[in-house]
């Protein structure tokens, strides 16, 4: 690579150097501290409590859920933008876009106005006969989960649009032509080939949802706790900072193991399509 | 004025410089920030003290409302020049603030209406410029008959209606306090009140993060009745949402609000001023009014209308109505009640 490519990226670098690295490298400082001394036993405090390993684990599982749910809702959204005329691509742009464009405080209010005993789902139980009493869908993981899922979605979508569209259309003709059904057609060769896509918009609903302060506390409420709330509650309800720093570390570190294996399924991916 | 690309260019570089270094633009002190708190404390004092403040000083300032907690941890990030002059706080932030010595002591010796005020807001380390007041509110429309103790809402009429918030804020805390002393127990031992917690499990349709959610969920029918801070319903009240409040028999749980001039503040003398306004009767019979009704603390306030209907006639009569708590015991163990409550109501 030549050396001027690595200069026009030293201002970049500088720039996480100072408000990057160097405030996580307080972070961790912080959480080592211990009364006067420095030792680990914040860390001990948190991997060796099995609620707080429960906390982690039910944030980890909760991104697994919601990206899991973008993927499922994404992927035809993104398939039928792909094959649509081009008309109608504008408008199918701005209606992926739409979330975006909106405050996630205002949309996660709306899930609430949704969600509630007299909202939109409750009402229509009611009245089409269903229930006698309003379910309770707000603060229940479901509903965080349905929640994160819509606010998150075109995250997942713009880069299956991007992967999606890179596919050669005449591939599928072909695999029709050599007697291969749809079905078989879209496992063999569409799906495959958008593994990149998949990964990378994974990868970001993922990173989002876990880390989602405003829509966890509003629809998950009081008695749900995700990661960020226990950070949180940790760091200004508590003024506990060493142990939020801590699990603020442990958190990163659940964090960044996940994205490598994000990371290793795209590598895998790329092999795969090159092949 | 066609600007040229090179004036642009040393504009921008100059409002750049001055961010880096922000040491060249503070020749001019930033205006005095007051730390209020969100929703209708908000909205009361942007109404009324800080007019009163401008008047007096010919001054400008900003309001930043936040939590208590939120104001303790901006202050101890940034001790030696803090973002915040003025603090306002609960009182277990307050005593927080006042241990890890983020306050700066209240000039009593200067002040004009200091003396006026009744002996439970007279605090040197930070005056009480009005009291919180948390009782029982309801929805009318849904609840018929009103509340007249805590233990209405252990009704099973309210299964899975009621509403209340975690222990990170003081109402949730101060309501914990108060059904473990209902039920034998005291500021040094809740056990009973998480038990009673635990079996009002089956009534719960929301345990909301804060207060301020916890007034909105009235307004979305999402709960419909439960332990609410009387200011905080009053502005959805004056918007038409149907919501009551009433002191349960067992008293009203007060808080005293405490004022703070902020250790190594750039603006004492303002704060000192904005403070001094809070205090003065003038603006405490003003905030008393609607649709604020802010308790006063000034015991030269005559106490009128919707504040001497609801709770109290005069500032006398308050002391005997409400239940006051000790927080100095609270805090020794809050910590660990909200790790019990992540674990045993969560």
């Amino acid at each position: 690579m030549p050396a001027y490519e690595l200069r026009l990226a030293a201002p970049l670098a500088g720039f996480f150097a100072l408000f990057f690295l160097a405030p996580l490298a307080i972070l961790f400082y912080v959480s080592l501290q211990n009364g006067a001394g420095l030792d680990l036993s914040h860390y001990a405090r948190f991997l060796f409590d099995p609620f707080s390993l429960g906390v982690l684990g039910r944030t980890l599982l909760l991104g697994a859920e919601v990206t899991a749910l973008c993927l499922l809702l994404g992927f035809p959204l993104a398939w039928v933008y792909v094959r649509s005329p081009g008309w109608l691509r504008p408008v199918l742009m701005l209606a992926v876009l739409l979330p975006l464009l909106t405050s996630v405080v205002v949309r996660t209010f709306a899930w609430i106005v949704i969600l509630g005993r007299q909202g939109i789902v409750n009402s229509a139980l009611l009245s089409l006969g269903f229930t006698d009493t309003p379910l309770r869908l707000l603060y229940t993981e479901g509903g965080v989960a349905v929640a994160l899922a819509q606010v998150q979605i075109p995250l997942m979508v713009l880069p299956l649009i991007t992967a999606l569209s890179r596919i050669d259309t005449n591939l599928d003709d072909a695999s029709l032509a050599l007697g291969a059904g749809a079905w078989r057609g879209f496992w063999r060769i569409t799906l495959p080939l958008s593994l990149p896509g998949i990964v990378a918009g994974g990868l970001l609903t993922y990173a989002a949802a876990i880390t989602a302060f405003i829509t966890q506390s509003l629809v998950g409420g009081g008695q749900m706790l995700f990661m960020p709330m226990y950070i949180y509650q940790q760091a200004t309800a508590l003024q506990n900072w060493p142990f939020a720093a801590a699990i603020s570390i442990v958190f990163l570190a659940a964090v960044l193991a996940v994205v490598s294996v994000f990371n290793a399924l795209g590598r895998l991916s790329r092999t795969h399509a090159d092949a | 004025m066609i600007a040229s690309r090179r004036t642009l260019m040393t504009g921008a570089l100059t409002l750049g410089a001055m961010h880096l270094l922000p040491g060249l633009s503070k020749a001019q002190a930033r205006l005095l920030v007051f730390a209020t708190f969100t929703g209708s404390w908000e909205e009361a004092h942007k109404d009324v003290l800080v007019p009163a403040f401008r008047k007096a000083t010919g001054a400008d300032m900003v309001l930043d409302p936040m939590l208590s907690v939120d104001q303790i941890a901006k202050v101890k990030a940034s001790l030696a020049n803090p973002p915040i002059d003025v603090m306002l706080h609960d009182p277990g932030p307050a005593l927080v603030a006042i241990d890890q010595g983020l306050v700066e002591p209240y000039p009593v010796a200067e002040s004009k209406h200091y003396a006026d005020l009744i002996a439970e807001a007279q605090i040197p380390t930070g005056p009480a410029p009005f009291f919180q007041v948390v009782g029982l509110t309801y929805n009318p429309d849904k609840v018929k008959t009103p509340p007249t103790s805590w233990a209405d809402l252990w009704k099973p009429e309210f299964k899975g209606r009621v509403g209340i918030t975690n222990l990170n804020s003081t109402l949730g805390t101060g309501f914990l306090v108060e059904i473990a002393r209902m039920h034998g127990g005291s500021e040094t031992n809740v056990d009973a009140g998480f038990q009673a917690l635990k079996d009002l499990k089956p009534n719960l349709a929301a345990v909301a993060a804060n207060p301020g959610q916890l007034a909105t969920l009235y307004q979305q029918g999402q709960v419909e009745i439960g332990p609410g801070n009387f200011n905080a319903i009053q502005i959805l009240k004056a918007r038409g949402v149907p919501v009551e409040f009433v002191s349960p028999k067992e008293g009203a749980i007060a808080f005293k609000t405490t004022i703070h001039i902020v250790k190594n503040s750039p603006n004492k003398e303002l704060a000192f001023k904005l403070i001094e306004a809070a205090l003065s009767p003038v603006v405490q019979e003003k905030l008393m009014g609607s649709p604020y009704l802010i308790v006063p603390t000034n015991s030269k306030v005559k106490i009128t209308g919707e504040v001497a209907k609801v709770l109290a006639s005069s500032v006398e009569d308050l002391k005997k109505k409400f239940v006051f708590q000790d927080w100095a015991a609270i805090n020794k163990q809050r910590a660990s009640w909200i790790e019990r409550f992540n674990r045993e109501i969560a």
